[in-house]
């Protein structure tokens, strides 16, 4: 196996993609969800090689979790992965001193090594040069120049590869100079780093590196996006066309999905015979699947805006104009990102705020993810407001009471995150004042390939980490409506399992004002928040119930009042209903205590603020 | 080369990454800041020694600086940590 290293920004996944093409897999390291990329190479004559693709780092320090994963990949410490048997180490050649600080600590892995020198188009179009044999001689390794996104150069990187293959590893024979700069005896941080830099100043030196010109597009578009007015003004445009992105770009192929699965799922019930697993098949599994699938489009365009964004080098100056404003509300500017993300799916959103190296900003931030108002509580919103909020005019003709609800929820979300996110750094998290450091890369075209695969990579966590609990919460739902059986038959959904487990929980959310079927759709929605949609139609004995159905919003006014409807709206805005967002935070915080503790604050939140409501409407 | 007076150290001491004008090239003296704060600086090869050059102005007021070709955003409160040098023509430095 070999493995590829390299700073953030390098190109490295782009070479990763150029060498491995389709024939990649993600999965995620044992105990921590930072992503494993594993491909495989063809060469060309047949043989295949595993390539590895690690996270973006810039050292071993081990501050972070990228940094740790990538350390125990290199050290052979994860679990059921041999360490690495060469390695390929990728810089952008254009920032090739700050890059290069990464050699001497790849170096002293003791491994094959190839210097990638990426990027070598733009070098050389910025009158920049440099020798790349002087700098092999002078590092003891291979180097190759490559245009990872051209192509240029990948046809010596699979060179390499074949001759590693072939078992020709005279490149660890080359006696390296470094152990004069690298003692076994370990040095005081500073000196290490300051030894570091010496070694790269005359490495740099003896490769004849002539830098290249600052890029005048980025000098441009920097005074552009990072102007006082301009800059703003255009990060909130920014902000809302993402918004735009999700809300009203995806919802047609959303409906497009939902009419195909309601179609298909009506052939299958007639091509099946009529028995029990009938109803098991239709309404359970396919129905649940479909549910998932549906908010499918809306992270792929979500993940293709993002993409494009921090590809393009636009999010890293995003985050620095949002840094201001989230610093002082306990957060940082690369809390942005997940933020912005939460809007559409909470998980997604919570494996972006890996690249936070603070780990206490890290844990403010993925605990106040869940506020934003993720898409799987919009079904909800909307069959409530439609329901019980009067469509009359708050505004004059730009808004109505409806859509000011609406935006009032979304309001409640961002008000408990700031609350929470401020509580949490004068409390749990308290610290001495994080910094703030955020590498600004130059702004290129992004790759098409690799965001598309990354696209790919995206839809299929989505549908794995999510689809495998909807699914499962599904067919456990239908199992507790189908018992036990009256006359051979499904009984009244009061009599059933379920119904049981509804009256059980009353007594608690009678205070606001929710009866047993309310009960019996919040314990389902705990599985995930746009399941009480389908529960509430089941229950109510309503066919063909979604958020557009007008027979479920005639029974829900007449069995709720107005104040337990504002307040069931509450509830869904502030309660952690999601269990793949629990099991994610498990994941990344490695243990229970902080989704425990998550989990039962926002719960008790959205308890307080429906009884607060239920009393006040 | 004669040792700097008090009164000299004094002022070297005192001119801090957060005073430099824009586009002013100076040296990096000392970082006046814990290990764990300092490390993500070090790592990108900012140390005493390198040179720093402030070139933009985020629209919070915090400094966007280039060292070795990368360019790097700084809170203001980091970069008055960091404590610099003016680098004059005559002086060989690195």
């Amino acid at each position: 196996m070999i493995a590829l290293v390299g700073p953030p920004n390098s190109g490295k996944t782009t070479l990763f993609n150029r060498l491995t093409g389709l024939r990649q897999k993600v999965a995620n390291y044992p105990g921590v969800t930072v992503e494993k990329h594993l491909g495989m190479v063809n060469l060309d004559d047949g043989r295949q090689v595993s390539l590895v693709d690690l996270p973006g780092v810039h050292g071993f320090s081990a501050r972070t979790l990228d940094e740790r994963v990538t350390r125990d990949v290199l050290e052979g410490k994860i679990e059921g992965m041999r360490s690495p048997d060469a390695l390929i180490l990728i810089v952008d050649v254009t920032r090739l001193e700050a890059q290069l600080m990464l050699v001497e600590p790849v170096l002293d892995m003791d491994l094959p090594t190839l210097l990638v020198l990426n990027m070598v188009d733009e070098l050389e179009a910025r009158g920049g040069s440099i020798d790349q044999e002087a700098l092999a001689e002078r590092l003891g390794v291979d180097v190759v120049r490559t245009s990872a996104r051209t192509g240029r150069g990948v046809e010596e990187v699979l060179a390499y590869l074949r001759d590693l293959a072939d078992g020709d590893t005279s490149v660890e024979n080359i006696e390296r100079e470094l152990s004069n700069f690298a003692g076994s005896q370990p040095l005081p941080v500073i000196d290490a780093f300051a030894a570091r830099r010496r070694l790269v100043r005359s490495v740099v030196q003896d490769a004849g590196f002539a830098s290249p010109r600052p890029s005048r597009l980025t000098e441009r578009l920097d005074s552009v996006f990072l102007h006082k007015v301009w800059g703003p003004t255009i990060f909130l445009a920014v902000v809302l066309l993402v918004f735009q992105s999700i809300f009203t770009w995806a919802v047609p192929l959303m409906d497009g999905i939902d009419w195909m699965v309601g179609t298909s799922g009506d052939w299958i019930a007639a091509a099946l015979p009529d028995t029990w697993y009938r109803s098991l098949i239709v309404d359970g599994v396919w129905a649940g699947v479909g549910s998932v699938i549906i908010f499918l489009p809306q992270i792929l365009v979500l993940f293709l805006f993002l993409g494009i964004l921090e590809d393009s080098g636009y999010m890293a100056r995003a985050a620095v104009i949002a840094d201001r404003t989230m610093y002082r509300v306990g957060l940082q500017g690369r809390a942005f990102l997940p933020l912005l993300s939460g809007y559409a799916c909470a998980v997604p959103a919570i494996l972006a705020a890996r690249t936070i190296e603070d780990e206490r900003d890290r844990l403010a931030t993925i605990f106040v993810t869940p506020f934003m108002t993720c898409s799987a509580r919009l079904p909800v919103y909307a069959i409530l407001i439609a329901a019980f909020i009067p469509n009359k005019p708050v505004l004059g003709p730009i808004m109505n009471q409806q859509a000011a609800t609406l935006l009032g929820l979304y309001g409640l979300g961002v008000v408990a995150a700031i609350g929470t996110a401020f509580l949490l750094k004068r409390t749990l998290l308290k610290a001495s004042p994080t910094s703030f450091l955020m590498e600004l890369p130059p702004y290129r075209i992004p790759d098409p390939r690799t965001l598309l695969l990354r696209l790919l990579d995206r839809s299929k966590i989505f549908l794995r980490r999510a689809g495998r609990i909807i699914f499962a919460v599904t067919i456990v739902l239908w199992v507790l409506t189908q018992f036990p059986r009256t006359e051979g038959g499904p009984p009244d959904i009061e009599q059933s399992a379920l119904g049981t487990i509804g009256h059980v929980i009353e007594p608690v959310i009678e205070p606001l004002g929710f009866d047993w079927r309310i009960g019996i759709g919040i314990v389902t929605s705990l599985a995930a928040r746009e399941v009480i949609v389908g529960t509430l139609g089941t229950i109510y004995g309503v066919e063909e119930a979604d958020e557009e159905s007008f027979a479920l919003q005639e029974i829900l006014r007449r069995d709720l009042e107005p104040g337990a409807a504002i307040g069931l709206l509450v509830f869904f805005a502030f309660a952690l209903q999601c269990m793949s967002t629990v099991a994610v935070m498990r994941r990344e915080t490695a243990g229970w205590k902080w989704p425990a503790l998550q989990f039962f604050y926002m719960l008790l939140l959205g308890y307080l603020g429906a009884f607060i409501s239920f009393r006040i409407f | 080369m004669q040792l700097p007076t008090v009164a000299e150290k004094a002022h070297i001491e005192d001119l801090r990454l957060g005073d430099v004008p824009m586009q002013q090239e100076v040296e990096l003296v000392s970082i006046d800041l814990p290990m764990e704060l300092a490390e993500p600086l070090l790592e990108r090869g900012v140390l005493p020694g390198c040179r720093i050059c402030p070139v933009q102005s985020s629209p919070g007021g915090d400094p966007v600086v280039s060292v070795d070709g990368s360019l790097l955003a700084l809170r203001r409160e980091t970069a008055d940590c960091l404590c610099v040098r003016l680098v004059s023509s005559f002086q060989d430095v690195g």
